[in-house]
């Protein structure tokens, strides 16, 4: 039927390449046997990365959890982003770095006849698909999505059905000496896909959507989500996460002076310890999230009686912009930057002269992030409706992006941003539709990460969602990251290239030209596109032909390899030999085995052809024996997955037994620290866990140090997980107040600044989005902005010694907790939430002061 | 003559894969004349009201029948589009014209910049009296038939190969093929107004022509006709969008004509309205396959034209030859090409910041067949280009935000600077070859002054991409200077300028390649490299060292500046002179692409095809004397 179909549609057509595609998908039938485009690219792709950043995962969607899947890619692309997660905590003892590999079940492939799913899941629940109207299968009733070969279902079935298919499905916090949380979840997803021994497959977060939704209630239901809501939250957990392991590792490694953790030796010195806990934690090793994504916005307001300008300072984690129809990404930010009056019934109130008074206010970045995470506020509340409804304004965005709206004083002002991660949402409201994000790769250019199916795209394609194209799809939020103008140029040229040869395709389509030679050129196929792939896109064995013909060295080698093959690589940049080899040293198991005896290097120089020849054979023995590696590597994982195996077992019954002991203290401490400060938990709780310490110690060959350490912390709170949460957050919120002593000018200045309602956050925004959203029935009041004003504190700006600290992880805690936090403050005080509304997830901790005292 | 019936109209749902939601675009054959009136059609600068004239939309035409409807709802579809360019224009009037407003071309002023850049390279010295001859007819040259540039060498000058039959009867040669009864399937339809004679006949002899290319259509419109919606012809391709096209200022004649659009598909036709006759050049991409986003007769020449094709090459076509197939001449050029090809170079390879490459000369001695030169300055889309009043220099921006400038006579890259930030969209000289403007993609428009190679000013006004700058003449002086600007914002935007009111930045020195940036450079330089263990590419190959002590350190002047262009790096936008607008208004619904200036008024279009004429404040016209202005754009 497809078949038929698609005679069809490519008589009809005759023009895209698709169709090609598509048809000879048809011949073949065996859906293993032939290579998606993603495949096409990597197939010359050569030894696997340790950093990771050639892994092309999709991620399974078991209902629309598509908002997760987008995000998650992101993150993951974001280099130093998974750096960190993959290695904090830093793990003691390198040579045990692969003791935490993550358990990893991979499933067994789905049945290609059809509905046969993995026991005890059902899999292709319905989801949202690119069928925004009942378009398209009017005309072709019998046709189901997924059976036609150019669809997106179709795409995602076969991905499934392909696999490997990871999950992860047991829980493995103890590696990571950390109870389990959105950190853990986010880390065993970056690690599983790290370890992962192939480049594509499927890769479920299940379980860490299950703890995220575990921690985030609102989240806690099968609905559409805000995928930049969703941003928020995870980095502000991963935040908090990471932040309460390192208070811990210190808390009890004060107590408990006997176990070092890395943390402890650090701040062996008590004033060395002091210091750092003025820094409130912000050590190296935690503030990683906050370098990466965290910039500092300044309010600067001037009052027109007196002139008195005051200025107040606020972190943020991501930047929430207002559209305007046919405007840009550029003067979108301009416009937040923008002069604002504050009149009416937002006047100011003036320290200097002691009233409310007209003024001017402004708002300028001072920090730039790294990491630069615009939200595009698609979504507006009309009141009309009382609803949120989606803006097809068309907002143009550049690859490349300097900000104006710096401060004078702000360093380095014309840094340069490139656009990585576009996220993308097609619908047409808030309430429907699908997000997917197209990201660029480190060496792969863009790439379209839908769920499942894992597409490399071209770089127009990014350009593709300005909003006014028809299809509802709509850039929702835009990663920028910071790079380097020679890094730019570089890659400038690099994109030249593949752009060049897609427009020559382009103007062949539009002339009718025949493809001469159709497969090499398919438009998806980018294994020449991409100049400055490294040494693992080098066959080595051609390497090694060229370097036999030219004896001038690497950079003669460069230049010799002729046009059809792979890209010149740069040696360096090998990831299993550290060293730049010369390229003949480059001698992996398998090209001892492929590689011919270097007599034929007069015949190669002579005769191209059967060089070719030679070459193909080559690759054919390359390539057996990298299967036959392959498949050794296979065998010895298993057999250290059973290994392995029965050492958790041990460890289980270990833990159990510990756990037992726990519980019984974790439910007596529960009631003492009901009334207790958070601060004394961690010695109560290390002393009795012990035994189970030293049992481990003596059991397994582990050190001593942070990982068992860990593990203790693990087993010791296991029971009171939750009241340890809480009670922490409380700790964190009482201490809210007290931190903000030191910033206090215009505290008020912010409160007081006009709402803007034209974008209808409709009061307390948490982020653009969700406030107002009837999305989430749970409330999500508490959220915004106005749990962090104390409802009695008095209006005043400069002076207020508890001020008005924003923490999102006050507000988040107090909506997820849902009972401690003052209770939404209800619009009915002037003053309006406008920052609120324009930017989300500040996390307005100031180094000062937070655990002094 | 025969006739065509009217072209059917589409159903509007078959047309476009339309999801529901949107409305569905009113598909119209017909040109559509309307004169909206009121204050929102109005706007105010220093110089009085303008208003709009009247709004002529071009219809849009529906994909070719044979085209299949896009059924595919998916928006993530991954099928390429053709390219398209919206609307763009060029205005012709046939007749010749006095010389341009008294005041415009202030010979001294002028001389001295153009003089210095072209110092630059001594070996140019012979020409620099030349140029203030040309300075003359600067302007009026670009469209004034048989002006004479006796101190501007032409084009390709000295290659006997080039040299023309020059006929100075005016019989020109008329392309090959008959478009009414063309068979090509190349060509669509050809709608011929039926009495097209009589109306050319009636017309006034200084009314206005306009040419207009809308996705796969061409049009020829007479503007000074009161039933200007009716086009005088009307040309639909069948899948190639005609992307760009230029109207020969010299060989323009009431009986003659010559026309030359660029298509998507790289293909070149050269199209002689009256006769309704064309020829195909770059047939099937022979030459060049990738679309031609830019193409303009070269200033002087019957015959030669000047292409910018998506990939970074400029080619130079002779109107009348036939197509060769093309392989670079020159050694390094054969290099550079193998590497675009197959073998990306990461570091080194053909630098494309520092030269260009000719891979085939003007010079060449083999001169039988297209492409006259062939230049590749990158492996980026050109965007646009725009050639010097003297007719000397290029000025051409790219998608990967580079202006470059070139001499174009003596095949050499003489500058290269960058944007701040994205490609750059558009590009103009100001009327005496001072100044060059580039728009892009970080909404400003840039005021470089070519003959110091510095950043004068950074325009900020715009609330998206500027798509389109170009100067009023008429509101030029030698010192101030005024042009307008379009965006994809839908907004107009007016500038006034005068270099002195300006604060130039305090390292801009006489002298060009020195000092005068370095200083700058190294602060900008300094803290984009931080993170970068790797050299400096860009000044890989410069005297300059990396380090960024540079301030003191200065470049040996033109021996070397000559050979190797050093990029100017990007200035930071704290030393940089912010220009507002005296307007910005919105003036249309959807994106604009293109604006012109004429003695009456402003015409700006749209993506849509809205043709608006706005027009000047009418008390006080400032050069009353002058006869009605075509200019190209």
């Amino acid at each position: 039927m497809a078949g038929f179909f698609n005679k069809l549609k490519s008589a009809g057509a005759g023009s895209s390449k698709t169709d090609n595609n598509a048809s000879s998908k048809n011949k073949r039938d065996e859906p293993a046997a032939e290579l998606t485009p993603l495949e096409r690219i990597l197939q010359n792709a050569g030894p696997l990365r340790e950093d990771g950043s050639d892994k092309y995962f999709g991620l399974e969607n078991f209902g629309n959890t598509c908002y997760c899947n987008s995000i998650l890619q992101a993150l993951y692309y974001s280099e130093p982003f998974r750096e960190n997660v993959v290695n904090y905590p830093p793990l003691d003892i390198p040579s045990e770095g692969k003791t935490n590999k993550v358990k990893v079940s991979i499933r067994p492939p789905v049945q290609v006849n059809g509905n046969a799913t993995a026991p005890g899941r059902q899999l292709p629940k319905p989801r949202q698909g690119f069928t925004p109207g009942p378009i398209p299968m009017t005309i072709m009733q019998p046709i189901r999505p997924e059976d036609r070969p150019d669809a997106p279902e179709y795409k995602k079935k076969q991905a499934m059905i392909k696999g490997p298919v990871l999950e992860l499905a047991q829980e493995n916090p103890d590696a990571y000496g950390m109870e389990e949380c959105t950190f853990t979840g986010l880390k065993d997803i970056f690690t599983a896909l790290i370890q992962s021994n192939s480049r594509t497959g499927v890769i479920s977060p299940q379980r860490f959507l299950d703890i995220f939704k575990r921690d985030n209630e609102m989240f806690r239901n099968s609905m559409h989500q805000d995928a930049h809501e969703f941003y928020g939250l995870v980095l502000n957990d991963v935040i908090s996460n990471v932040e309460a392991y390192a208070r811990r590792m210190q808390e009890s490694g004060k107590m408990n002076g006997t176990i070092q953790s890395p943390l402890n030796q650090l701040s062996s010195s008590p004033s060395l310890m002091r210091s750092m806990m003025a820094s409130n934690f912000r050590t190296p090793e935690t503030s990683w999230v906050h370098d990466i994504f965290e910039g500092v916005l300044v309010s600067e307001t001037r009052c027109l009686t007196c002139e008195t300008a005051s200025q107040r300072e606020e972190t943020f984690l991501d930047l929430s912009i207002d559209l305007e129809e046919h405007s840009s990404v550029t003067s979108c930010l301009r416009k937040f930057s923008a002069e604002e009056m504050l009149c009416e019934r937002n006047k100011f109130h003036c320290d200097h002269c002691g009233g409310l008074q007209e003024a001017e206010k402004r708002m300028k970045i001072k920090k730039l992030p790294k990491v630069l995470a615009l939200h595009l506020k698609r979504f507006k509340y009309t009141e009309d409706y009382s609803r949120l409804q989606k803006l097809f304004h068309r907002v143009v965005y550049p690859y490349y992006l300097r900000m104006f709206n710096t401060t004078d004083d702000a360093e380095d002002p014309d840094r340069i941003y490139e656009l990585y991660a576009v996220i993308v949402h097609i619908g047409g409201n808030a309430y429907h539709g699908h997000y997917v994000s197209i990201i660029k790769t480190k060496d792969r250019g863009w790439v379209l990460f839908d769920d499942e199916m894992v597409e490399p795209v071209d770089k127009n394609f990014v350009a593709n969602f300005f909003g006014d194209k028809p299809g509802m799809a709509c850039a929702y939020v835009l990663f920028y990251q910071e790079v380097t103008f020679e890094k730019m140029r570089e890659e400038l040229d690099a994109e030249g290239l593949e752009e060049m040869r897609l427009a020559t395709q382009a103007a062949d389509l539009a002339a009718g030209v025949e493809q001469v030679n159709g497969t090499e050129k398919n438009p998806l196929t980018k294994v020449n596109s991409q100049p400055t792939v490294p040494v693992e896109d080098l066959d080595p064995s051609v390497s090694l032909a060229h370097a036999q013909t030219a004896p001038g060295g690497i950079s003669s080698i460069l230049k010799s390899s002729t046009p059809t093959q792979a890209p010149a690589p740069e040696p360096y940049s090998h990831p299993l030999i550290a060293a730049p080899p010369p390229a003949p040293v480059v001698m992996t198991k398998a090209d001892e085995a492929a590689t011919v005896p270097p007599k034929s290097k007069e015949e190669l120089a002579k005769e191209k052809k059967e060089q070719k020849a030679q070459e193909k054979v080559q690759e054919k023995a390359r390539k057996a024996a990298e299967k036959e590696t392959a498949r050794l590597a296979e065998k010895e994982r298993l057999e250290k997955l059973a290994k392995k195996r029965e050492a958790q077992q041990k460890e289980q019954e270990q833990l159990a037994k510990v756990m037992r002991e726990s519980k019984q203290l974790a439910a007596e401490e529960e009631k003492r620290r009901k009334k207790e400060a958070a601060a004394a938990e961690g010695g109560t709780k290390s002393g009795p866990s012990s035994p189970g310490l030293f049992n481990r110690a003596g059991l397994g060959s582990r050190s001593l140090s942070r990982k068992s350490f860990a593990f203790l912390g693990k087993t010791g709170g296991g029971g009171s997980d939750k009241s340890e949460k809480s009670s922490d957050r409380a700790g964190s919120s009482s201490t809210e107040h007290r931190s903000n002593g030191s910033m206090t000018s215009s505290g008020v200045a912010e409160s007081n600044a006009s709402s803007r309602e034209t974008t209808g956050d409709g009061g307390n925004g948490f982020g653009g989005f969700s406030p107002s959203s009837p999305l989430s029935p749970t409330s999500r009041g508490p959220n915004g902005i106005h749990p962090h004003h104390h409802p009695s504190s008095p209006m005043r700006s400069t002076t207020t010694p508890d001020g008005l600290k924003r923490d999102v992880r006050a507000s988040r805690s107090a909506s997820t907790s849902s009972i401690p936090g003052p209770p939404p403050t209800p619009p009915e005080r002037f003053e309006k939430p406008p920052l609120r509304d324009r930017f989300s997830f500040s996390i307005g901790r100031k180094k000062s002061s937070r655990f002094l005292s | 003559m025969f006739v065509l019936p009217p072209p059917p109209r589409y159903p509007s749902q078959v047309g476009y894969g339309l999801v529901p939601g949107y409305a569905a675009p009113m598909i119209e054959t017909n040109n559509i004349l309307s004169h909206p009136s009121g204050p929102e059609y109005q706007f105010l600068v220093g110089e009085g009201l303008y208003t709009l004239k009247e709004d002529l939309h071009l219809a849009t035409p529906p994909p070719h029948p044979s085209e299949a409807p896009v059924i595919n709802p998916n928006p993530l579809a991954t099928t390429p589009q053709p390219a398209t360019a919206g609307t763009s224009l060029s205005l012709v009037n046939l007749d010749i014209r006095p010389p341009p407003p008294p005041g415009l071309f202030r010979v001294g002023s002028r001389a001295n910049g153009v003089q210095q850049s072209i110092q630059e390279h001594p070996d140019e010295s012979r020409s620099s009296s030349g140029v203030r001859g040309s300075s003359e007819g600067a302007r009026a040259a670009s469209s004034d038939a048989g002006a004479i540039f006796s101190n501007t060498p032409a084009f390709g000058e000295g290659n006997t190969l080039l040299a023309q039959t020059n006929s100075k009867d005016n019989k020109r040669k008329k392309p090959k093929n008959s478009m009414t009864k063309s068979n090509s399937s190349f060509i669509s339809r050809v709608i011929v107004h039926e009495s097209l004679h009589k109306r050319l006949n009636d017309r006034p002899a200084d009314g206005l022509f306009a040419f207009a290319n809308i996705n796969r259509a061409f049009q020829w419109l007479d503007l000074s006709s009161p039933s200007k919606a009716d086009y005088l012809t009307k040309i639909l391709f069948t899948k190639a969008h005609c992307l760009c096209h230029d109207v020969n200022r010299l060989t323009k004649t009431s009986s003659h004509i010559d026309v030359i659009m660029g298509f998507s598909t790289g293909e070149i036709i050269w199209w002689e309205p009256i006769s309704q006759r064309y020829t195909r050049l770059n047939k099937k991409g022979l030459i060049n396959k990738t679309p031609v986003s830019m193409i303009q007769w070269i200033p002087g020449s019957e015959n030669l034209f000047l292409a910018a094709h998506m990939d970074g090459t400029l080619v130079v076509y002779d109107k009348e030859k036939e197509d060769a197939i093309f392989s670079p001449e020159d050694e390094a050029a054969t290099r550079a090409s193998r590497e675009s090809i197959g073998v990306p170079n990461g570091v080194k390879g053909c630098n494309y910041t520092s030269q260009i490459h000719v891979h085939k000369s003007v010079h060449s001695k083999n001169q039988k067949a297209n492409p006259v030169a062939v230049w590749k300055l990158s492996n980026h889309r050109i965007n646009a280009f725009a050639i010097s009043p003297d007719h000397r220099h290029l000025a051409v921006v790219s998608e990967d935000g580079t202006l470059r400038i070139i001499d174009y006579l003596k095949e050499e890259l003489i500058d290269l600077f960058y944007s701040y930030y994205g490609g750059l969209m558009c590009v103009c000289w100001s009327p005496d070859g001072k100044y060059v403007l580039t728009g892009g993609q970080d909404d400003l428009i840039s005021i470089w002054c070519i003959s110091e190679s510095t950043l004068i000013a950074r325009c900020q006004g715009h609330h998206s991409w500027v798509t389109s700058v170009a100067f009023d003449p008429w509101q030029c002086d030698g010192k101030n200077y005024r042009f307008g600007s379009v965006g994809e914002d839908c907004r107009l935007c007016l500038w006034d300028f005068s270099v002195g009111m300006l604060h130039r930045p305090k390292a801009a020195s006489v002298r060009q390649r020195g000092s005068s940036f370095s200083s700058r450079f190294a602060s900008l330089q300094r803290a984009e490299t931080q993170n970068t263990t790797t050299s400096n590419r860009l000044r890989s190959d410069s005297n300059l060292s990396s380090s960024g002590d540079a301030p003191a350190e200065e470049t040996p002047e033109p021996t070397t500046a000559k050979q190797n262009v050093e990029p100017h790096p990007v200035e930071p936008r704290a030393r940089t002179a912010m220009l507002p607008p005296v307007l910005s208004k919105i003036v249309d619904d959807d994106p604009l692409c293109w604006l012109d200036f004429t003695k009456d008024g402003i015409v700006t279009s749209c993506k849509s095809g809205h043709l608006r004429t706005w027009n000047r404040p009418s008390g006080d016209s400032s050069t009353p004397s002058q006869s009605q202005h075509g200019d190209d754009n």
